[in-house]
């Protein structure tokens, strides 16, 4: 009897040195486990057995023996707990598994689980000698499924971090090629390719305001139908990420396309695009950590689109600087380069031309017989096209002036010819003289332009006989001139509407009755002065303010 | 710049792309072209050799997925084959193994195909 008690005792302890190296050897958990496990089938003659471990304090069945795949599937949600009595559910599964003993698992320092065994072939209860084995066993297996644990979650840290870093080299390596791709929808593919890599889409939508115009970039849902439910959408509005519930109440005409996020990327704290993304294909959820990295993402992209179109604007504006260089150029060489000196009359002349540049121009002609055509003109628009049509003006008068028409007949001929080269309703308001210097005589035809002004002793006389202005239509009724007899300290002003319609900060007008003061109240010794004292109470009315119109004078003084 | 090419071979139905260099955000438009090409010629049958791949960014993984329900609606796949432990990290990391079939080499993945 004694000799039997002591082989079996023999038979234990080598059952249990054996246990102990084997389980020693390995920090494979599911090695341990299933070990762990064989050990007490085979040791207790039973057919079932499970362990349920606590991980992050959640209970979760790591490995069992004889339990159906159904079985297993519907192990109870548990957070961690030491005794199978402190969990309804947990006693309910065991008895339903027929897993009729079980016993704690605890390292010296914590409780890491339950071992659970089912019922003995023989039907017999689980003795107190065995029960005290499986102490035992679990005694020595605690250590080894804590290292195991242990190592598990290292290796979980490590592949966070693995992630994180990913994540990281992603963002930067996206920063680098976000800056060097030039092209709209290059930038929004390779978001979409960042975004399906790390989080494998079934479905998204890459959309963006281009000023207030709503372009879908990218989508695997039909484009234009989308289009039209985001058109009833504020987007610049949307601050947060909205989830699949968030988009049922705020946004329900979208809900029939499964996005799973709606994920607003920020320009200033205003949304300028949306990222809408489906669920993703191995149906994790999305973490708050994801979400954060969806945003930097997005945020990249919106940013990089941004300054593509800034990049734009800026190339066109200085295309556009380019242009009014030129237009100013054209203006320039259209303007007499020199006065001439006459005997009876001073003149002096002003063209400054604005930021626009605009259509303003006034020119002197001398005709053969020694009297001189002068004229002022405004043509309708600004930059290049006036410039040109300026310069047709200029071309249609050098010539008409050599063929001996009188002033009225040579303005009809020449508005017939501005009519046939416009095309685009632009329009010249004209002005212009015939001055004999010997005679002092003026004849004049005014074609739709500010009247000049006649000053005579303090009096003004508006210089408006004429007609229609030139290039509207065809002439239909004739223009008509009109002579003048000018005498000593006459003073004659011609001027476009820059003049008269220069404007301040608070944007007033500089005014005819500014300008008609200025020539009554004075009396002046020469043309120039005339001119300087107009330029220096404009300067004084608009004070810096930058100009959108040129401003043109021709000031004479009769001798 | 970091240098990336693709060779197209075919072995009977299926068509093997071989991956050269790094695949990344600024190359990953190659590797576009040529699954596109592919597409264009109504070919579905696809595996990609990695063996002389050097390096894959996520933006590269996401070419992979852009095209998979394109080829297996049309009872075609992507099958990936031969990678370096490093590349075939990233592509555990982010969770591919779940959806694609991922074999030691290209002769495996090309006879899954034939099955």
């Amino acid at each position: 009897m004694q000799n039997r008690e002591f082989t079996k005792l023999k038979r234990n302890l080598t059952a249990l040195v054996e246990f102990s190296r084997v389980v020693n050897s390995s920090l494979d958990l599911e090695f341990t486990l299933n070990n762990l496990l064989l050990t007490c089938l085979g040791k207790f003659f039973t057919t079932k057995g499970c362990i349920i471990l606590s991980i992050q304090n959640e209970m979760k069945l790591l490995c069992s023996k004889g339990l159906s795949e159904d079985m297993i599937l519907v192990f109870p949600s548990l957070a961690h707990i030491e005794n199978v009595e402190d969990s309804k559910e947990l006693h309910d599964f065991l008895l339903q598994s027929k897993l009729v003993y079980s016993e704690k698992i605890c390292s010296p320092r914590r409780c890491l689980g339950l071992l659970c065994l089912g019922e003995k072939i023989n039907q017999q209860e689980y003795s107190t000698e065995e029960k005290e084995f499986l102490v035992t066993i679990l005694n020595i297996a605690s250590t080894a499924i804590e290292n195991a644990m242990f190592i598990n979650e290292l290796k979980e840290v490590n592949r966070m971090l693995d992630s994180r870093v990913n994540r990281l080299s992603s963002l930067f390596e996206l920063g680098k090629e976000f800056g060097v791709l030039s092209d709209e929808s290059r930038i929004s593919k390779l978001l979409v390719y960042s975004l399906l890599g790390h989080f494998l889409l079934s479905s998204y939508a890459v959309v963006i305001l281009d000023g207030n115009k709503l372009k879908i970039l990218e989508s695997t849902v039909p484009k234009a139908p989308l289009l039209e439910v985001l058109s009833h959408v504020n987007i610049r509005s949307i601050e947060n990420v909205h989830d699949r519930s968030g988009i049922e109440k705020n946004f329900p005409n979208l809900s029939k396309y499964k996005f799973e996020l709606i994920i607003p990327m920020q320009l200033q704290g205003e949304a300028s695009g949306l990222l809408l993304l489906g669920k993703r294909m191995n149906n994790i959820s999305y973490s708050e950590t994801d979400l954060e990295f969806i945003n930097s993402v997005g945020t990249l992209a919106i940013i990089s689109l941004e300054n593509k179109r800034l990049f734009q604007e800026a190339l066109e504006k200085q295309k556009l600087e380019e242009e009014l260089e030129i237009a100013k150029g054209i203006q320039r060489n259209l303007l007499p380069k020199e006065i001439p000196k006459l005997e009876n009359f001073q003149i002096s002349a002003v063209s400054i031309s604005s930021k626009q540049v605009g259509g303003d121009y006034y020119d002197i002609i001398k005709t053969e017989d020694g009297r001189y055509f002068i004229g002022i003109g405004d043509v309708s628009g600004k930059g290049v096209p006036a410039s040109l049509l300026m310069a047709n003006l200029q071309a249609f008068l050098k010539s008409i002036t050599k063929q001996g028409y009188d002033i009225a007949d040579s303005t009809r001929i020449i508005n017939d010819l501005v009519s046939e080269n416009t095309t685009d309703g632009r329009f010249i308001t004209f002005f212009w003289l015939l001055l004999n210097d010997q005679t002092k005589e003026i004849t004049y035809v005014n074609a739709g332009h500010n009247p000049p002004l006649l000053i005579r002793g303090k009096k003004i006389t508006y210089l408006d006989k004429g007609g229609m202005l030139l290039g509207v239509m065809k002439t239909i009724i004739p223009y008509e001139s009109e002579t003048v007899q000018l005498q000593k300290d006459d003073i004659l002003v011609l001027f476009t509407d820059g003049v008269t319609e220069a404007k301040n900060r608070s944007d007033n007008e500089f005014s005819d009755q500014k300008l008609e003061n200025i020539l009554t109240q004075k009396t002046f010794s020469s043309s120039d002065e005339i001119l300087e004292e107009i330029k220096r109470n404009i300067d004084e009315f608009v004070a810096g303010e930058l100009q959108s119109d040129d401003i043109t004078m021709v000031t004479f003084l009769v001798r | 710049m970091a240098e990336f090419s693709t060779t197209h071979r075919e072995n009977g139905e299926v068509n093997i792309i071989e991956l050269n260099g790094y695949l990344d955000a600024h190359t990953a438009q190659h590797l576009e072209i040529a699954i596109s090409d592919l597409i264009v010629k109504n070919k579905y049958k696809v595996v990609v050799n990695f063996e002389r791949l050097k390096y894959i960014s996520s933006a590269g993984l996401g070419v992979f997925m852009a095209f998979i329900e394109t080829m297996r609606s049309n009872s075609g796949d992507i099958k990936l084959a031969a990678m370096q432990p490093s590349v075939y990290n990233i592509f555990d990391l982010l969770g591919f193994p779940l959806l694609y079939e991922i074999f030691p080499t290209e002769t495996e993945a090309v006879n899954k195909f034939n099955q």
